[in-house]
């Protein structure tokens, strides 16, 4: 998978493994807020809005079935077409809309409000001679039909953002946990190694061990190793040089058993006298 | 003696309405509408009485559709029997149009103050309410020219004269100026029937009666359905035919009346009233919103004075020797066509637990 995923184009730096530390961490915090807004949205969708558009289209069924049928006794009792009438004599809206918004988990929702201009009234006077009655009352049950119609308006909309906005976060969501996340992760195992157990190493080729910094690491390691050898090396010949010189010494003085006084002669001796007449390398003039 | 010679004009026509009425729908044919599934089998219980008229029809036809073709039905007898009366009969029958007039120029009226193409309100016009002059009133822009042009000139100038100046036109409700015209239009019918010596006898009896009995009906509707409208009570009181069983007390308290209970008490003088508003008053609580007839108890007043006028409008038939017949007919067929809409309605909107409320006196 993690081959899929691929890595960062980052150098194999500490600096950038500091970053995609944080970038992980980061990732991680976002995921989970995410999925917490997905699952309110959801849970919001579920419960509040699919229930009300479910009551709202019965209720509109309903009405709209009532409504229809109160203009069919306006007809019965004009004996006529007002349908003309009606629609010269209506000047202003009666029925109204208003939009405002509502803040569920973010996101904006419009909603619709309607409310009825009672001042106007346009064709109150149709039907005067007959039928006035049941041509208010139809109009009342047609306000009340576009009254249900404009309240699941406002749910199919919200219901169609929400939809929506839910398809975002969850790929969204999706998006932090299978790319992000594993990619982040390949990166920070390329860029720094975690040693495992050998085992898993085996098990696994792609927890990898040729994880670019592990591998300056051990060369530097086997750099210092070297050096540290090389030094290990210097030291014991000098030692040796040194044991050799003492045991020399040390011989000789065997050998010449010579009286303690004799023995800071042969110290003079042995060093060199730099103030004596002997030329010095490190002096050029 | 007054019967002796009404055969000579109007005997054909009359037998022809007298015809016309025995194909009228039955409470039989009602009832068999009644159990009709869908809108095509209401056509078919139909074809009886209306036949070629609905052969047109496209399959499962909207109930305005198969209205229509009713009312052209009623339409093509009506023009028939106008063609066929001379004389005093074919006044009458004129004036039975004059009703339908007053509606189409009320559309006119609207679409020309609304600047609309006047020649689609044209489809819109009643064709019993059709006179020669009508499509001019398309070319009339204005509705001064409306009135200079056009209606000066058609039988409804008289009632424009006498209530209605043009400049009222412009300014009134067309509501106003077509109930303004309506009761000019009954006052003048009714006049029209009690003095032509013609119709002395059982045509002033009869048409007396209904005539009155529509103008009470306008009376109380109009009161009762200005309540909660910017219509003030002295320009209501202009709505009233001048004559009626209410007239002239009643219809003075009813222009004082301010709520339901007010109407109640002003006809509570004329028994046939009262019952009414009793029956619909006490069922319902009197209240505002029970005037009109709620849904629960099936009448209302409107549906109460349609039955009214419809036993009136078949008692006429029990009369000979009178034009009145026509009347009777077309009154009768009116309501048939809305009783034959409310079904297919109920039919077409699978509401069927009110089906049963129409008005059928045969």
């Amino acid at each position: 998978m993690s081959g899929a995923v691929g890595r960062e184009p980052v150098f194999p730096t500490r600096q950038s493994l500091g970053i995609m530390k944080s970038k992980l961490k980061g990732a991680e915090i976002g995921h989970s807020l995410l999925k917490r807004k997905s699952e309110a949205l959801t849970k919001y969708v579920r419960a509040e809005i699919t229930r009300r558009i479910d009551e709202a289209k019965q209720k509109m069924g309903r009405v709209m079935q009532i409504a229809a049928f109160s203009l069919a006794e306006v007809s019965y009792a004009v004996g006529g077409d007002i349908g003309y009438q009606i629609q010269e004599s209506a000047k202003q809206a009666r029925f109204r809309v208003r939009a405002k918004h509502e803040n569920v988990s973010g996101v904006f929702l419009p909603q619709f409000e309607s409310h009825t201009e009672t001042a106007i009234n346009d064709f109150g006077l149709t039907g005067l001679g007959k039928g006035g009655q049941q041509i208010q009352r139809c109009r009342e049950t047609y306000a009340r039909a576009v009254e249900t119609l404009v309240e699941l308006a406002s749910l199919q909309t919200a219901f169609l953002i929400l939809d929506e906005v839910i398809k975002v976060v969850n790929r969204r969501v999706n998006a932090i946990e299978h790319v992000i996340i594993p990619r982040t992760e390949n990166t920070i195992k390329c860029l720094y190694y975690h040693p495992p157990s050998p085992d898993v190493a085996h098990s696994n080729p792609n927890t990898d061990i040729n994880s670019e910094l592990d591998e300056l690491d051990r060369e530097e390691f086997y750099r210092l190793k070297k050096v540290s050898g090389k030094k290990q090396r210097d030291v014991a010949e000098a030692d040796a040089e040194i044991l050799a010189a003492r045991q020399k010494a040390a011989e000789k003085e065997a050998a010449n058993n010579t009286p303690a006084v004799a023995a800071p002669s042969t110290g003079d001796t042995d060093a060199p006298d730099v103030l004596g007449e002997q030329e010095d390398n490190d002096v050029i003039f | 003696m007054e019967g002796l010679f009404f055969n000579v004009n109007a005997g054909y026509v009359e037998g022809i309405v007298r015809g016309y009425r025995n194909s009228l729908l039955t409470g039989q044919n009602y009832s068999n509408l009644t159990q009709c599934e869908t809108i095509d089998d209401v056509k078919l219980q139909l074809g009886p009485s209306y036949g070629d008229f609905l052969a047109a029809l496209p399959p499962n036809p909207s109930t305005s559709a198969l209205a229509g073709k009713m009312t052209d039905k009623l339409v093509a007898e009506f023009r028939y029997l106008i063609a066929q009366s001379t004389g005093s009969t074919a006044k009458f029958l004129e004036y039975l149009t004059y009703g339908y007039m007053i509606d189409n120029i009320a559309l006119l009226i609207t679409g020309t103050l609304h600047e609309r193409d006047t020649r689609e309100l044209l489809e819109r016009c009643h064709p019993l309410g059709w006179f020669e002059t009508l499509p001019v009133l398309c070319v009339a822009t204005n509705i001064e020219e409306l009135y200079n042009s056009v209606l000066i000139e058609t039988p409804l100038a008289a009632y424009f004269k006498s209530s209605l100046s043009h400049q009222d036109l412009d300014e009134l409700n067309i509501e106003i100026v077509r109930n303004t015209l309506f009761k000019n239009y009954l006052e003048d019918f009714y006049n029209f029937v009690n003095t032509h010596p013609d119709f002395a006898g059982p045509t002033q009896d009869v048409m007396s009666e209904i005539l009155q009995f529509e103008a009470d009906r306008r009376s109380i509707n109009i009161t009762l359905n200005s309540f909660g409208t910017d219509l003030l009570r002295p320009e209501r009181r202009k709505l009233y035919p001048e004559f009626g069983k209410l007239y002239p007390e009643g219809t003075l308290m009813l222009s004082r009346a301010e709520d339901v209970e007010g109407v109640a008490l002003a006809v509570s003088a004329n028994a046939d009233y009262k019952s009414f508003f009793d029956a619909v008053g006490l069922s319902q609580g009197g209240g505002m919103g029970g005037m009109g007839g709620g849904p629960a108890d099936g009448k209302s007043l409107e549906d109460l004075f349609y039955q009214k006028e419809m036993e009136m409008s078949k008692l006429v038939f029990t009369r000979q020797f009178t034009p009145a017949v026509v009347y009777g007919w077309m009154k009768l067929k009116e309501q048939e066509i809305r009783n034959v809409t409310w079904i297919s309605e109920c039919i077409a909107q699978n509401q069927k637990e009110r089906i049963g409320n129409f008005i059928s006196v045969f």
